[in-house]
């Protein structure tokens, strides 16, 4: 294993009893410093996957390595590197300010240089107002900050955070993005599930979508757009409302010419289709419109945001029409 | 300086998750125990043909009973810790699995012990102390430590088994009673006690530790008790062994 790769899976993985697969043929290569997506429907073997990385469960099949030691192998001296945040709350039954000096005594943190992480940590994840307080007596949002705030007391070279975001507020949650980025600039490699798809397009350098169990696709989150089903979308708007009669002969039309055009979205004066080849389709919207009397007040081409990318990956893979409801 | 990891989670176990209340509880109640069945019961059950009263019988029952409090109380740490997922966070850090099951056997033993002292200071206006050798001294300790290790490895291996609370209690609870009651802590076995009884009676750990610990008290420590501090040796390593089983294959799956 390369120094610039810290975790990696081949072929990895686990199945909870004989033949049932939580995770199966996982591959992947996680860098040093950067931040990894793993996005996936509930149930996807996002978590499973972090128990496989973090040597909390033993590969069933496959092969995986933690700082170039095969996973199965894996002792205090690859733990002492990685963080992790688990989806479950975790916590001791003393005040979260002591919850944090606690967890760095564990690691072994020197006693000032935990008390003063502390201080940071509480500051920075706005919970210094609940320092004094049990951690169940937090607030959703507090207790996801608390864990997370926990979990940076001591050092490491790559973080696990499996849905460290859930329940918080638009700002906090920026405001840890914020962090984490930070952190991932000056070196750390960040593992991050998340079910908030434009959190990850906007934090991860890439990104990994599982769907039952297998990694369905790997890539930067652009790349993973611009590869949803090879496609683009098209928004055009007319002056005037299209009538039915003139909307059979636009479905007509688009499917004579091509029939992988597909419409996603279709109002009184605005319609908006998926296409493979988005300059050929508004080249015919703009000659159909013209010869229909229609004018185009705007059209645009756009790539695919990621949360369309990736209902259009698990959708694809799971018999699923877009919206979500099955295929006949 | 770095304190090993197994003193570091024995220091976590004391700070994190027990209360002041619970630890009064736990140990007052076997004091308490002390006091009152001693006062009660000593006018109507006189002496036990021993030449000792009931409280006398009863102070080294209570004494060996704390094998058990001790073990009650890491097994609740350890399922507050499953319930909590402390026990999954504490594994995929700097920890084996093997550290934090010795940390939580050395916090059983550790309770256990400090039982024994709170019993003895309960017992001592009571019914005063014996002057014990320190082979005695170290035969009650041994004796007791080995149970608290027989029982906790025990709890700690059914708790990792199961994910409710409700069960977890339960179970902890009927096995407490069971145990505390069909043995020797309270009462001797007589030849008027049934056969069946007797036999259960005598296949339970807590009466080799209370038996012993009533021999060291009366200066009788024969062959018999080394005999029964090897079986629960014994049966300390077999739980021992199930409980390091049973955590090489914990589900870290919810528990309620």
């Amino acid at each position: 294993m390369s120094e610039a790769v810290v975790a990696r899976a081949s072929g990895l993985g686990f199945a909870y009893r004989p033949g049932d697969f939580a995770v199966r043929n996982l591959d992947l290569e996680l860098r040093r410093g950067e931040v990894f997506g793993l996005l996936g429907r509930n149930g996807a073997g996002k978590t499973t996957t972090v128990r496989l990385l973090t040597t909390l469960l033993p590969p069933t099949e496959g092969t995986g390595e933690l700082f170039g030691r095969d996973l199965r192998h894996c002792g205090r001296a690859e733990r002492q590197r990685i963080g992790v945040v688990l989806q479950s709350e975790s916590l001791d039954f003393v005040t979260v300010e002591r919850n944090l000096t606690l967890y760095a005594f564990l690691w072994s943190v020197p006693r000032e240089a935990a008390k003063s992480r502390a201080e940071e940590m509480l500051e920075l994840f706005e919970l210094d107002h609940v320092r004094h307080r049990k951690p169940w007596a937090l607030s959703g949002g507090e207790r996801r900050r608390f864990q997370v705030a926990r979990e940076l007391m001591h050092d490491m070279e790559l973080l696990f955070l499996d849905e460290p975001t859930v329940g918080l507020d638009a700002l906090t949650r920026k405001r840890i993005l914020a962090y984490l980025a930070r952190r991932a600039r000056a070196g750390l490699s960040i593992v991050f599930t998340t079910h908030i798809l434009h959190e990850a397009d906007e934090l991860c350098d890439r990104i990994g979508i599982l769907q039952g169990g297998r990694l369905r696709a790997t890539g930067a989150p652009a790349d993973l757009k611009r590869g949803y089903r090879g496609s683009r979308f098209v928004e055009a708007e007319f002056d005037r409302p299209v009538t039915v009669e003139e909307g059979r002969d636009l479905d007509a039309m688009l499917a004579r010419k091509n029939p992988e055009y597909t419409e996603v979205a279709r109002g009184p004066t605005r319609i908006e289709f998926r296409a493979p080849d988005a300059e050929g389709l508004v080249a015919e919207l703009a000659g159909w419109a013209s010869s229909r009397g229609l004018k185009l007040l705007r059209i645009a081409v756009r790539e695919p945001t990621l949360e369309e990318a990736f209902v259009g990956l698990v959708a694809d893979g799971a018999g699923l029409e877009d919206d979500g409801a099955e295929a006949a | 300086m770095k304190l090993p990891p197994v003193l570091r989670l024995l220091a976590r176990n004391f700070e994190s998750n027990l209360d002041v209340i619970t630890l009064i509880v736990m140990f007052g109640q076997p004091a308490f125990l002390i006091v009152v069945l001693g006062t009660m019961f000593t006018p109507i059950v006189g002496n036990l043909g021993t030449g000792e009263n009931y409280t006398s019988f009863l102070v080294p029952g209570m004494i060996a009973s704390q094998m058990i409090t001790g073990a009650v109380l890491a097994g609740r740490i350890f399922w507050l810790d499953r319930r909590w997922s402390m026990v999954e966070q504490l594994f995929s850090g700097p920890f084996r699995r093997y550290e934090y099951l010795a940390a939580l056997l050395l916090t059983t033993l550790t309770f256990a012990l400090v039982g024994v002292g709170i019993m003895a200071v309960v017992a001592l206006p009571l019914v005063g102390l014996p002057l014990l050798s320190p082979v005695e001294l170290l035969l009650i300790l041994g004796t007791i430590g080995l149970g608290a290790i027989f029982f906790g490895g025990l709890l700690i291996a059914i708790g990792s088994r199961i994910r409710s609370a409700n069960l977890y209690f339960t179970i902890q609870s009927v096995l407490q009673y069971f145990l505390v009651f069909v043995s020797t802590v309270y009462y001797p076995v007589t030849s008027k006690t049934p056969f069946a009884l007797r036999a259960i009676v005598y296949a339970n750990p807590l009466t080799y530790a209370a038996n012993t610990v009533r021999d060291a008290f009366t200066h009788h420590f024969g062959p018999g008790d080394a005999v029964a501090a090897g079986v629960l040796g014994g049966l300390s390593a077999v739980t021992f062994t199930l409980a390091v089983l049973a955590f090489r294959r914990l589900d870290f799956g919810p528990v309620q």
